[in-house]
């Protein structure tokens, strides 16, 4: 049986969700991707803006003659997924 | 000069250098886990860092003692600097080198069951194993608290012994419920080594010599560990 997700992997998860699409996905693709509910996956976002992991980028679709949702991934969000592979590799040497 | 058993003189000073290696090691992850700690707020962290720290602290001890034992010349100095505030009564008697002998006990002894405690979890293999470790540390400390009045240093490097099979049982389990994890390998052949050094440790009353292959190994495990430590955050 899968164990529940902490905070932080939640977080990984999603970051690394964008980071396979190439750094940028629609907020719809990220709720799939991620596993999480809209509602959880939107308080989790507003935290990552704030910290400064992520952006939303508003974007015009010529197609659906109307602007769409993006989630960017920043420099800093990529930095938090090394910091976090390496703090995955502590706790799998030492056995934590 | 008390000294806990005679060793190679000169072999006098490599020791030293040795164990400052290990306690420069030890800082890193000390550190590394604190910094961890500092993320996730996960107590197992700050554990850790707490352990690596005992034994930076007692390879620091050690340091100190060795050297004050090998060399007159750090003897002067600290019977200059501390001579104003203690006073002319100031020697190097049994009881100080008692003293820095009991503190490298007892926060290497400490920081191993630290280590001991914080590897150990339920895994889903070797169960028995697991359980038998514990009824097997219990037993020990009994029959230890029985027998130490008969020893002198062997007591300690037999805790130590004892211990540091146990961590290395529970890293061997962390091996396998990893799937053969370069770094948890790296970690478990760490403390092996550690622990070879430490089961001659306890025959150096027959052959000096032991020592310094004790002291080798031990290095080895350390920068077994440095290694671990450097593929970890070089990432």
């Amino acid at each position: 049986m899968a164990t529940r997700r902490s905070r932080l992997e939640l977080i990984y998860d999603i970051l690394l969700s964008i980071q396979n699409k190439g750094g940028r996905i629609k907020p719809t693709h990220l709720m799939y991707k991620s596993n999480l509910s809209h509602k959880l996956l939107n308080s989790y976002l507003e935290e990552l803006m704030q910290r400064e992991l992520v952006q939303i980028q508003e974007e015009f679709s010529r197609k659906k003659l109307k602007s769409t949702k993006t989630v960017v991934l920043t420099d800093k969000g990529i930095g938090f997924l090394a910091e976090y592979r390496r703090m995955r590799d502590f706790t799998n040497a030492f056995g934590l | 000069m008390y000294w806990l058993f005679y060793t190679p003189q000169w072999f006098n000073g490599w020791d030293i250098a040795f164990d400052l290696v290990g306690l420069l090691v030890t800082f890193l992850i000390a550190a590394y886990s604190w910094r961890i700690y500092g993320l996730n707020r996960e107590n197992k962290f700050k554990y850790l860092s707490l352990a690596f720290l005992l034994v930076s602290l007692s390879l620091l001890v050690k340091a100190f003692s060795s050297s004050v034992l090998y060399y007159g010349g750090v003897r002067e100095v600290i019977v200059t600097a501390l001579g104003p505030a203690v006073g002319p009564e100031l020697r190097f008697s049994e009881i100080l080198y008692r003293s820095a002998f009991f503190a490298q006990m007892v926060t290497t002894l400490g920081a191993w069951l630290l280590i001991f405690f914080i590897s150990q979890k339920s895994r889903a293999r070797l169960n028995k194993l697991y359980e038998v470790s514990q009824i097997g540390l219990f037993v020990y400390l009994i029959v230890l608290i029985s027998v130490v009045a008969n020893f002198q240093y062997v007591v300690f490097y037999l805790t130590s012994v004892v211990l540091l099979a146990l961590i290395v049982l529970n890293y061997y389990k962390n091996y396998l419920n990893t799937d053969g994890n370069s770094n948890a390998w790296r970690v478990l052949t760490s403390f092996m080594l550690i622990f070879f050094g430490n089961i001659l440790f306890i025959f150096v009353s027959l052959w000096d010599t032991l020592y310094v292959f004790g002291e080798v190994f031990t290095l080895g495990g350390y920068l077994l560990l440095l290694w671990t430590y450097h593929s970890i955050v070089s990432r």
